[in-house]
């Protein structure tokens, strides 16, 4: 189990460490990859004690649709939480919003995914920043597994 | 927790909208965001930094957001075991404040909507709310899954 090295470098602005500076629409959040093995996804299970076989046992899941065992999706769901987290900070843990994620396709051990980002619209309420990002996980085939959308609020002093 | 064997299958019979689950404490241990950072990859400096915590005026490091994605699920499984063939098909979270590394959280779930759709598959929307010992709320999930049998 590996993941492509990014190296982070998380900012000291006063109230939110967060990677991004200054953020404006069209910004795309900085990329995270992981690769995707059976032995990430028995860990997976081991630590949300889903053990659906789907998930975990080979020969179970090839006689399925899927044709072999697929990640679970809530390690998806984490995935996103980690970009936001890594762009946003606290402007992501306070008050963060991830809305109408849908599963598209499913992720497979083998697969080499990036979960990406991007800014599509600010807005200033309550005296402060709400940054809305069209998200989403591709695989290594460019095609799209999971989408969402993730809005963080981050406080106006920090322009 | 019941060992799995123990526990029956929850079935679409068993998920009336309105019902309620009995709540799931969970405590956040350092262990358990430890196993959580390596096995996601995310090493984001406030899960473990206590120094950091104290600069942003935190009580402790924050539990990595995304442990909802695991206790929101469990919150409705800790007496019962999930059938095969279930699928996820659309999650939504709301966090409303950082929980901390060394709280234990009380997270309640309860079915919105269990129904049939046009195509006769079974539909099942959980609201799940996770608060901490105060009672302040800290995450709320919307999961909504297409239910095996």
């Amino acid at each position: 189990m590996r993941d492509a090295q990014y190296k982070f470098k998380f900012g000291r602005k006063k109230g939110v460490p967060f990677v991004l500076k200054k953020v404006k629409v069209g910004d795309l959040l900085p990329q995270v990859g992981k690769d995707i093995d059976q032995e990430r996804i028995w860990r997976w299970a081991n630590l949300s004690g889903d053990y659906n076989r789907l998930h975990i046992d080979p020969e179970y899941a090839r006689q399925t649709p899927f044709k072999g065992t697929i990640a679970h999706g809530p390690m998806s769901l984490a995935f996103l939480n980690e970009l936001m987290m890594k762009s946003f900070g606290l402007g992501w843990a306070r008050g963060g919003q991830l809305l109408e994620v849908r599963f598209v396709a499913p992720t497979r051990p083998g697969d080499h995914i990036r979960i990406e980002g991007l800014v599509k619209e600010i807005e200033i309420k309550d005296g402060q920043k709400r940054v809305v990002c069209e998200m989403a996980i591709k695989n290594q085939h460019g095609e799209k597994t999971v989408v969402g959308q993730g809005i963080a609020f981050l406080p106006m002093e920090e322009e | 927790m019941k060992n799995e064997k123990d526990r029956p299958e929850l079935t679409f019979a068993d998920l009336p909208p309105g019902r309620t689950f009995r709540p799931l404490e969970l405590a956040v241990t350092p262990e358990l965001v430890q196993e959580y950072m390596e096995v996601v990859g995310d090493h984001h400096p406030l899960y473990f930094d206590e120094n950091l915590a104290r600069k942003y005026s935190l009580p402790a490091p924050i539990a990595p957001p995304g442990l909802a994605a695991i206790y929101a699920r469990l919150s409705y499984l800790q007496d019962y075991t999930m059938p095969s063939g279930g699928v996820l098909a659309k999650q939504e979270f709301e966090f409303h404040a950082p929980a901390h590394v060394g709280e234990i959280l009380e997270v309640k779930a309860q079915v919105k909507e269990s129904y049939l759709d046009e195509k006769g598959r079974k539909r099942v929307t959980f609201f799940i709310e996770g608060r901490n010992k105060e009672g302040k709320l800290v995450s709320t999930v919307r999961l909504s899954a297409i239910w095996p049998k």
